[in-house]
């Protein structure tokens, strides 16, 4: 009926991004960029003080600034039943503005709403508040001991927030003890910051109906909209969350803020728009840090290197309030994870979190819940292994490869890996990197005292959270849906429960509806992070587009289709049982020259549709039956300058199995994007606190963003072993990069220092630490000599 | 960040002149380096506005400032604590008062800061050398003023 002029498929193809155009041309629309009639802005307050009992906050200068409207503390708050809003572990409350007393510094305090963002500075600036100081809890270590307690509030008196643990402790500590190799590390995952170049922010107004409408930087939209209803009593038809284009998130968006709460309650007591935007210093002060894991590494081993146990203990810093935001029976996510891409026959892991007067957080940046801080325990565990056996890196990391003919593989930790075949993708990386050529030049440099590493690290991860059976927030399980409405002419748009901040879900779904329908990828519209539209969706973290939203496309397109075969089944007059979808189109069963395009099935839909239910759209909530475990192996090379300490990426080889791969190019880019946080965090990014809890690392001065000067030059490529456990065979790929190369960075820095005796530097792997390590190994040796 | 300074005055004037100079809130506070205001409110309390200008923070830092004599006449302890956009600083100091018996008196004092807020997260490259400028000034203006 109808010749096609190119081939059809759509996914695998490099097509370029649909909303970079006007992401390029700076037409983008954030939050920042929306301005209503009457329009307040709100500053807030912050405590100057770590740990600081409140004596009074006086607001009568404040209110004589000229511009400001209202000044409310956390006492008004409290007797409107807003003091306190829920984290989204659900097990912890977080104060909107202080109480009482404050718990770390920077912590919001009053909120100032004013006619300009200046005049609402100015004010926040002319708000009096005494202090009086509380001794500081600066470190998880000092927390342990209790003799400051933080959170009086709480039920239990002390300050360790949980323990968790996963797997046999007594098996492992027994085959621990038996193995005649053993290793123990404690490596410190450093408190980092995700830092979105865009910060967060939103506008908050009652409409004419009062109706809250919320427009706010949310990677989970429809979840804030559950929450505002539980946390301000509004009933949930009355919350209309609109999530504009987002300038990053990396998890930082995911928690809801005190600053979200105080706009609202602004907009409601004052009864206009308020609009509140972070500072870059309030960003990285106050909203979602990431990391800050201690982690206790032992494995054990046979004499020949076939591992035997692991055990990891570690201890957690959470900050004053546990906003961790991790799934409710999770509260140390998915750090079972641990185990990796090796045959561990028993394993133990456990992971005790406690409050300090730091900022709250733990959220998962740019990862699967807690999956970086693992993939880095075992990937650096399994180094310092290979370097008490004296055996080469990649001969310890094949030898206890999971095998390729053991997927699904159920590790000793309780996850079921669904595919993978770690031995070829390490193969691929060495042969690209030209790794013999390497030993080679390694040896000659060492001969000479030069310092030059090479670093692998072979992760895999677990993403797309998650089976309704394990994994919720506040009690909803997360799934993730899509809805799929096709028009008349063949065009159509899809919403999801998901929300980009950048993955480019407006071209990726595009392709993955083009596909499952044979549509033209360019003309299917993709809207995502309006609740009064997107069907209810958890949002987009933990690597959940591709595997959990992405299925959900690929389902709803399904039903589609199956609806176009009664369509198609009427058009081409057979019945329906005698109509295949072939070739991106449905034919008669047998015969080529009979056949109908979705096309004509969709303009038929509305037109001629016969005595079928008219219209062609579906809609398909996904419970996935499994997580996706892409995973990768990558290969640094570093070259260290022994009298300056001076660090340099020469090459960085990255190889991923994120399964089938729906965009090639989207997939670089995002695995570039990955690598270069990855390069941060081993090389330049802390947040650091001093003795007394002051934050020292408050703005892009002190906390450093690495520029293209800095970003090493990525080589990137993939192999594929598509899942069983997603309908496209797809596994995600957005967090990979940054979840598996701090290791293979910190791996070749290492393995560059260990002619002198180095063993291990925490991460970050400043010129004055490795400067440091090379002295204080140089004078050893002297010493020893 | 905690910050520790010691120092020392030789002036020449007696222990009681010295004394009744220390305990004054309206003399003590106008020795304060860059002061803009004092407001007494009573014999040992006071309020001092200074300019301030550590790295990338500048302006005014408003001060509450409590003086603690010991009757004793030997020692006068000062503490202060305040600030402006966002940071905070508290001073304690503390002066051993000691006549030299040649009509001299000596002021051996000590001081210790801390900083909290964004003058903190610049204070390991210029506030400990700023701090030790300031306390150092303020108890060489004490001598200047007792010697002029």
């Amino acid at each position: 009926m109808s010749i096609q002029a190119k081939p059809l498929h759509s996914v695998g193809v490099r097509m370029k991004r649909k909303e970079d155009p006007r992401f390029i041309q700076g037409k983008g629309n954030y939050v920042d960029d929306l301005s209503f009639p009457g329009m307040l802005y709100l500053s807030l307050v912050r405590s100057t003080y770590p740990h600081a009992e409140i004596k009074s906050i006086d607001i009568s200068e404040a209110m004589k600034v000229p511009g400001v409207k209202a000044v409310i503390t956390g006492k008004d708050l409290e007797a409107a039943g807003l003091g306190w809003l829920p984290t989204f572990h659900g097990f912890d409350k977080q104060m909107v503005l202080a109480i009482g007393k404050v718990l770390f510094q920077y912590q919001e305090v009053a909120a100032v709403f004013a006619e300009t963002r200046a005049a609402a500075v100015d004010g926040a600036e002319a708000v009096q508040v005494d202090y009086a100081p509380l001794p500081v809890v600066a470190d998880p270590f000092t927390s342990k001991t209790d003799k400051v307690l933080l959170r009086p509030d709480r039920e239990s008196k002390t300050n360790h927030i949980f323990h968790w643990e996963v797997g046999d402790k007594d098996g492992t500590a027994r085959a621990m003890a038996s193995s005649p190799k053993r290793i123990k590390q404690r490596l410190w995952f450093q408190r980092c910051h995700p830092a979105p170049l865009e910060p967060c922010g939103c506008v908050a107004y009652f409409d004419t109906m009062g109706r809250l409408q919320f427009h706010v930087t949310s990677q989970a939209p429809h979840v804030y909209r559950t929450a505002l209803s539980l946390v301000t009593g509004i009933p949930e038809d009355k919350i209309h969350v609109i999530s504009p284009d987002l300038g990053g998130g990396f998890g930082n968006k995911v928690p809801v803020y005190p600053g979200y709460v105080c706009a609202i309650v602004g907009a409601l007591k004052i009864g206009r728009p308020v609009k509140w935007i972070e500072t870059r210093t309030e960003n990285l002060t106050s909203t979602g840090f990431a990391r800050d894991y201690h982690m206790d590494v032992e494995i054990g081993a046979t004499a020949d290197g076939k591992v035997t146990a692991l055990h990891v203990a570690t201890t957690a810093d959470h900050g004053a309030f546990d906003a961790a935001a991790d799934p409710t029976k999770y509260p140390a996510g998915i750090f079972g994870i641990v185990t990796g891409s090796y045959a561990f026959p028993v394993a133990h892991a456990e992971v005790d979190a406690y409050f300090t007067n730091k900022a709250p957080g733990g959220i998962a940046y740019r990862c699967s819940f807690r999956v970086t801080e693992a993939s880095y325990a075992i990937e650096r565990g399994m180094d310092i292994l290979a370097d008490e056996l004296g055996m080469d890196a990649v001969e310890l990391r094949k030898k206890n490869f999971i095998p390729k003919d053991q997927f699904p593989y159920p590790s000793a930790l309780g996850f079921t890996y669904d595919s993978g075949d770690y031995h070829k993708t390490l193969d691929v990386a060495l042969e690209t990197i030209g790794y013999s050529a390497l030993l080679k030049e390694q040896a000659e440099k060492r001969a000479r005292g030069e310092l030059m590493g090479i670093g692998f690290s072979t992760f895999t991860e677990a993403v797309g959270a998650g089976p309704s059976k394990h994994f919720d927030i506040l009690g909803i399980k997360m799934f993730d849906s899509a809805e799929i409405r096709i028009h008349p002419t063949g065009a159509g748009i899809v919403r999801t429960g998901a929300k980009s901040q950048g993955q480019g879900h407006e071209t990726t779904w595009a392709q993955v509806v083009a596909e499952e329908l044979g549509l033209d990828p360019q003309t299917i519209m993709v809207e995502e992070g309006d609740t009064d539209t997107a069907p209810y969706g958890l949002g987009t973290y933990a690597s959940r587009s591709t595997p959990v939203a992405g299925a959900a496309i690929v389902m709803a397109a399904r039903r589609i289709r199956e609806k176009a075969r009664k369509i198609a089944a009427h058009l081409l007059e057979v019945g329906e049982a005698d109509v295949e979808w072939t070739d991106y189109k449905f034919q008669v069963k047998g015969v080529p020259s009979k056949t109908v395009t979705m096309k004509e099935v969709a303009f038929a839909a509305y037109t001629n549709m016969a005595q079928i239910e008219p219209g062609l759209e579906a809609t398909y909530y996904y419970d996935p039956p499994n997580m996706t475990y892409p995973n990768g192996a990558y290969v640094s090379v570093v070259d260290v300058d022994r009298e300056t300490g001076e660090t340099k990426v020469r090459r960085f080889v990255a190889i991923d199995d994120c399964g089938v791969v729906i965009n090639p190019m989207i997939v670089e880019g995002q695995v570039h994007g990955g690598l270069t946080e990855g390069f941060a965090m081993a090389f330049i990014q802390e947040i650091q606190y001093d003795a007394e809890g002051n934050n020292l690392n408050t703005n892009f001065t002190d906390y450093l963003v690495p520029t293209s000067l800095e970003t090493p030059h990525w080589e990137t490529g993939n192999t594929v072993t598509p899942s069983p456990h997603h309908p496209m065979g797809a596994k995600g790929v957005g967090e990979s990069p940054n979840v598996g190369s701090p290791a293979a960075f910190v791996n070749a820095v290492i393995d560059a220092l260990s002619p002198l005796g180095v063993r291990h530097i925490d991460m970050p792997l400043s010129r004055d630490k490795v400067w440091r390590a090379i002295r204080d190994a140089e004078a050893k040796k002297a010493k020893q000599a | 960040m905690n910050l520790q300074y010691t120092g020392e005055e030789k002036i020449p004037a007696s222990l009681d002149k010295v004394w009744a100079f220390v305990t004054d809130p309206q003399k003590v506070g106008r020795c304060f380096p860059d002061v803009v205001d004092v407001a007494v409110q009573d014999a040992t309390h006071f309020e001092a506005i200074v300019k301030v200008g550590v790295g990338p923070v500048r302006g005014k830092f408003k001060m509450k400032v409590e003086l603690v004599p010991a009757d004793s006449k030997r020692r006068i302890d000062m503490k202060m604590s305040g600030g402006g956009f966002g940071s905070t600083v508290d001073l304690t100091s503390g002066a051993d008062i000691v006549d030299a018996g040649d009509g001299t008196t000596l002021l051996k004092w000590r001081g210790q800061a801390e900083a909290r807020g964004p003058v903190a997260a610049v204070g390991g490259r210029v506030l400990d050398a700023q701090a030790e400028k300031l306390i150092a000034q303020a108890f060489g203006n004490v001598r200047q003023q007792l010697t002029a």
